[in-house]
């Protein structure tokens, strides 16, 4: 009965700052990637030693590359306020390529995704831009297919499973076109203020789900804050929720849920624990108590001032370059543990997107970029530096090495563990476009406030994801 | 007696307590500014050692001077054609008293009462098919056709006040429909021109929706109050500056307003009223 | 250019000139056209034309790109079935309370106890002060605000304790809380910011009312014993019927169309307890490009509008043909 609006969606993260989930799209199902970046040799690292050795990227450059840099030229790029490595990525590439010249806006993500179909879709569209939700602007025809520059430029020797995020058919993701590159890599876990952990007794990162909750009952004890989050619109509280659903359900069921397939169901036995674990972490008082009044960055002010009481956040690498810039040394990284000592760990993982306007006035130079980014050696040290993250190019190259002791050395280790135990996970607020904003949030604030159950907040998002696939 | 006295010593008391009241966004914004980057003010306290420097680091972190240009471009773009043609249309339906003149100002009463969301969502496709989104022009062209129901009825309200025997004392004298309005009239009504000048630019100033929508990437061609938002991705996680920010934004109009409080305050009551 | 005008006079006859006046104020009221042509071409080509288009899409799904399909009134349905819509209609009614119907009584109290400390040397600042709020931009009144009714904002250092006392003589009490994150204290806390932003405006105007009161009114009401109240309820009132009329047609439109402050301070949460209708059209419209639907909840707005200052206006001409 109801008439198939486009869903209220891509409201996602709407409104508000930042960068938080919605970065990482749906989840790949085999989460090899940061492996394969720092050059750990794993099953899942791309197409084979043979095309890897073949590799010498710049050489095999082909046509366009003469093309880009031998004209003088302006490219647009629509890019996100606050992470200034792809800005100075576009300084460095015209340092390089002094011909080349970038016009550069940035902008909230919010207004990022609120914008974009309109903007592709204008007349002054412009040649790169930070993507939001893929599906529905190739479902308009507003983005570049980026197959050819795939083959010119041999991206197939990129990790393979980088590349299933970046399918899509304009419904579904790893299957059709490629349609995004990404930046580098995301992995989510467990930042921690050392000085403060230190206080309460830790040494080392918990190993089960016991000790990390024994640990937030100390800090509680202490008069500590022992998780910063946001639960404004959108909410963070997903992070520890997904967290929790891997630790009791199985990384499978998630991203079978995840990734849409027939079937799949969110409001399990397993789900539902885990919601009353988080139910019982905000009955005990471990969030900020004026969680659902912040934002995300204002959830980030609070965690990075000076004084600050907060001792864990619930988050992803993409913080990591600025808390290594900002603050060094005073955050340490694990991954979420386990419910028993030794079991997997699990993270959502997944890349940073980029994508080609359908209508950019110079899509060959752009897509030259794109693959400079990925292999030139100054670009990625860039990327690692500032982005926080390990960039994502062929898997035959060396990856820069960040920092010992860094937040971003850390982040690429836990991406490395995960990856070895194959539990990546794709993003349960990507599950369709208005699943974040439009169930999960309002659930997990009223969760927060004590108005609802946690077995009726899993049915609830359960029936919402069922009303919007069918 | 006494009563009478103690109801104008309440009084006083009330309006310092409501001052205050008013004040208060104000002192917290500004107190919060002058903390040392990186904490996290609570309430109102003032800092051991205030930091004015984050004003400037304010000012260069969000890079405040092109949109404070971009701001004044719009401004200098709007208020003199609106106050022009509003000037026009209120000479000729005040004095030269237009045939289907009360109909036509009934059309302009209507968008005295329309919110901006009623209109916003087509003025994007209209300025679209212009070939105008993400510039200047496209919150300037929007601003000055809402502007149009009150700058008319208020430069209306003006003439229809001034006595008609001047206009045709003047035309007696052979002046022409044109000098008649430029030459008499228009110092005439200086007065109600400069409070429309002044009421003009602080409402474009701070329009939010507009640049909003219609200015979606190129933040440098916004306004003050519409780059705001964008700001406060630039300050992430600095409260003092974003704060510092905030009230270097402020700080233009409240200018403006302290020069010509009397002016203002004076249009407003007397533009609702007769609105 | 006056002067040219006088210098070149013709020498006329008493009777001509008076004929010649009147044909010449029936060129003006044809030739006068020319001068509303200009308002009229920017007033029709940015807000009427737009107005008629927002009708016109509210009866397409469109989603901005693709082709628009024609679904009648089916928009305009979905604005009063779906629950989210819904609330956010009924979230701007309560705001009116807040915006209009608080700042416009509050105003009034005010305004009859400081009547005469307006009048005074205080009075002149503070008017300029309590007027600041019609000046400044929303959109930074609401960050400001976002802080002040935060968990340790200011609001809650001056009034939580001494709330918190009260309460826990009677046997309550209630927990800190940000108001903005809270179910029950989001609404009201848009309400307060809105409250902040009009009550100035609403005091001053009804003040300027007061002072135009005959005072010979008063004097008549001593004289038959009347005290304040019912003076303020026989007089006062009556003769502040259109100030009060202004006050509550301003705020209201304010209130029904409440924007910037919403989408700073609050997005709409928690779980859309402080959406409101602007904020859900450009959500709807530019977010999930669903156009038409969007368009149907504007023009609704464009109506509750009108629907509710009609009868404000009826009651003020009413009295001003009395």
């Amino acid at each position: 009965m109801e008439p198939r609006f486009q869903s209220r969606a891509q409201r996602e993260a709407s409104i508000v700052d930042g960068h938080r989930p919605s970065l990482l799209r749906r989840g790949i199902s085999r989460a090899a990637v940061p492996a394969c970046v720092t050059g750990t040799v794993l099953l899942a690292c791309g197409t084979g030693i043979a095309a890897a050795a073949k590799a010498k990227t710049n050489s095999s450059t082909p046509t366009y590359a003469q093309a880009c840099g031998t004209k003088a030229v302006t490219l647009t790029g629509d890019f996100e306020t606050g992470f200034p490595d792809i800005v100075n990525l576009t300084k460095l590439f015209s340092k390089q390529y002094p011909k080349v010249h970038w016009r550069i806006n940035t902008n909230a993500y919010a207004e990022i995704t609120t914008n974009a179909p309109l903007v592709l879709a204008g007349k002054n569209a412009p040649d790169l831009v930070r993507l939001p939700i893929l599906e529905g602007l190739v479902k308009d025809h507003l983005l570049l297919s980026l197959n050819k520059y795939y083959n010119e430029y041999h991206w197939n020797k990129f990790p393979s499973s980088v590349w299933a995020q970046n399918r899509t058919n304009g419904s579904q993701l790893n299957t059709g076109n490629i349609y995004a590159w990404g930046l580098n890599n995301q992995v989510t876990g467990i930042y921690y203020n050392k000085a403060l952990a230190k206080k309460i007794g830790m040494k080392g990162a918990p190993k089960t789900l016991a000790q990390l909750e024994a640990l937030f009952a100390k800090a509680k004890k202490d008069g500590l804050t022992p998780i910063e989050t946001w639960n404004a619109v959108p909410t963070g509280l997903t992070f520890p929720l997904q967290q929790l659903m891997a630790d009791y359900g199985s990384v499978q069921a998630i991203n079978n849920w995840a990734y849409d397939k027939p079937g799949a169901t969110i409001d399990t036995p397993a789900n539902v624990r885990a919601a009353k674990v988080l139910d019982s972490w905000i009955k005990a008082g471990y969030f900020n108590a004026d969680a659902t009044a912040q934002s995300y960055s204002g959830a980030m002010s609070e965690w990075t001032a000076s004084g600050s009481k907060d001792v864990f956040l619930f988050n992803g690498n993409w913080q990591a370059g600025s808390f290594d810039t900002s603050q060094p040394g005073k955050y340490g990284f694990f991954a979420m543990p386990p419910v028993k000592a030794g079991g997997h760990v699990a993270a959502i993982i997944g890349p940073l997107q980029y994508g080609i306007a359908a209508k950019a006035p110079d899509p060959s130079c752009t897509a030259y970029f794109l693959n400079w980014v990925s292999t030139n050696p100054a670009a990625r040290k860039l990327n690692v530096e500032q982005g926080g993250a390990p960039p994502i190019g062929p898997t035959a190259l060396p990856v820069p090495s960040a920092k010992p002791g860094t937040n971003t050395e850390e982040s690429i280790q836990v991406g490395v563990a995960v990856a070895k135990d194959n539990q990546g996970m794709g993003f349960i607020t990507n599950a369709n476009g208005s699943i974040y904003t439009e169930s999960e949030t309002p659930e997990l604030q009223s969760l927060f406030a004590g108005q609802t159950t946690p077995a009726a907040v899993m049915s609830s998002i359960q029936s919402a994801y069922k009303s919007e696939g069918s | 007696m006494s009563s009478s006295r103690a109801t104008a010593y309440g009084g006083r008391v009330m309006l310092v307590v409501l001052m205050f009241w008013t004040l208060l966004p104000f002192i917290s914004l500004f107190t919060a500014a002058l903390h040392p980057v990186g904490t996290f003010p609570t309430g109102l306290s003032w800092p051991a050692h205030p930091q004015w420097q984050n004003f400037i680091n304010a000012w260069n972190v969000a890079n405040l001077g092109p949109i404070l240009k971009s701001s004044a471009l719009i401004v200098l773009g709007t208020v003199p054609i609106t106050v022009v043609i509003a000037t026009m249309a209120g000479f000729a339906l005040g004095q030269l008293r237009v045939f289907g003149g009360r109909a036509v100002m009934l059309l302009f009463l209507i968008g005295l009462t329309l919110p901006l969301e009623g209109i916003i969502i087509p003025l994007y496709y209209e300025l679209n098919s212009f070939n105008l989104i993400d510039t200047r022009m496209a919150v300037i062209l929007p601003l000055i056709g809402l502007f149009m129901p009150f700058s008319v009825y208020w430069m209306r309200a003006h003439f229809v006040n001034v006595p008609r025997s001047l206009t045709e004392a003047a035309r007696s004298d052979g002046a022409t429909t044109w000098q008649i309005f430029w030459g008499l009239q228009v110092p005439l009504a200086r007065p109600a021109i400069i409070s429309l000048v002044i009421i003009t630019t602080i409402w474009t100033w701070n329009q939010f929706l507009l640049p909003l929508v219609l200015v979606p990437t190129n933040v440098d061609s916004r306004t003050m109050a519409g780059a705001l938002g964008a700001f406060q991705g630039q300050y992430s996680d600095n409260i003092p500056l974003l704060a510092a920010g905030s009230l270097l934004i402020l700080a233009p109009m409240v200018l403006v307003y302290i020069i010509f409080q009397r002016q203002f305050i004076r249009a407003m009551l007397q533009g609702a009223v007769k609105g | 250019m006056l002067n040219t005008a006088t210098t070149s006079r013709r020498p006329l006859g008493a009777g001509s000139i008076l004929r010649g006046l009147r044909t010449l104020a029936r060129a003006d009221r044809a030739r006068g056209w020319l001068f509303l042509v200009p308002a009229l071409v920017a007033y029709g080509m940015f807000v009427l034309w737009p107005l008629a288009n927002s009708i016109k899409y509210s009866f397409y799904n469109w989603d901005g790109i693709n082709p628009a399909k024609w679904v009648g009134l089916s928009n305009y349905g979905q604005v009063f079935t779906n629950a989210t819509l819904y609330s956010a209609i009924e979230h701007s009614g309560i705001l009116i309370l807040f915006f209009s119907f608080l700042p416009t009584a509050l105003g009034l109290a005010l305004a009859a106890f400081m009547r005469s400390a307006i009048a005074g040397r205080l009075g002149t600042v503070a008017r300029v002060v309590i007027f600041l709020p019609q000046v400044v931009a929303l959109v930074a009144a609401g960050i400001a605000w976002s802080w002040l009714l935060g968990y340790d904002g200011a609001i809650n250092q001056i009034f939580y304790a001494p709330v918190d006392a009260l309460l826990k003589l009677v046997g309550l009490g209630v927990a800190q809380q940000a108001w903005l994150g809270s179910f029950k204290y989001a609404l009201p806390g848009v309400g307060l910011i809105g409250i902040w932003v009009m009550l100035g405006f609403c005091t001053v105007l009804l003040t300027v009312g007061m002072g135009k009161i005959d005072p010979s009114l008063y004097e008549a009401s001593q004289l038959d014993g009347a005290g304040p109240v019912r003076e303020f309820f026989d007089i006062t009132l009556p003769s502040l019927r259109q100030e009060i009329g202004v006050c509550l047609t301003v705020t209201m439109i304010a209130a029904l169309s409440a924007f910037d402050i919403v989408y700073i301070s609050t997005q709409g949460g928690p779980a859309n307890q402080t959406m409101v209708p602007g904020l859900e059209i450009y959500l709807l419209a530019f977010t999930n490009r669903q156009v038409g639907l969007a368009s149907a909840l504007a023009i609704v707005l464009v109506v509750l509008v009108v629907i509710c200052i009609v009868p404000i206006q009826w009651y003020v001409n009413r009295g001003n043909e009395s």
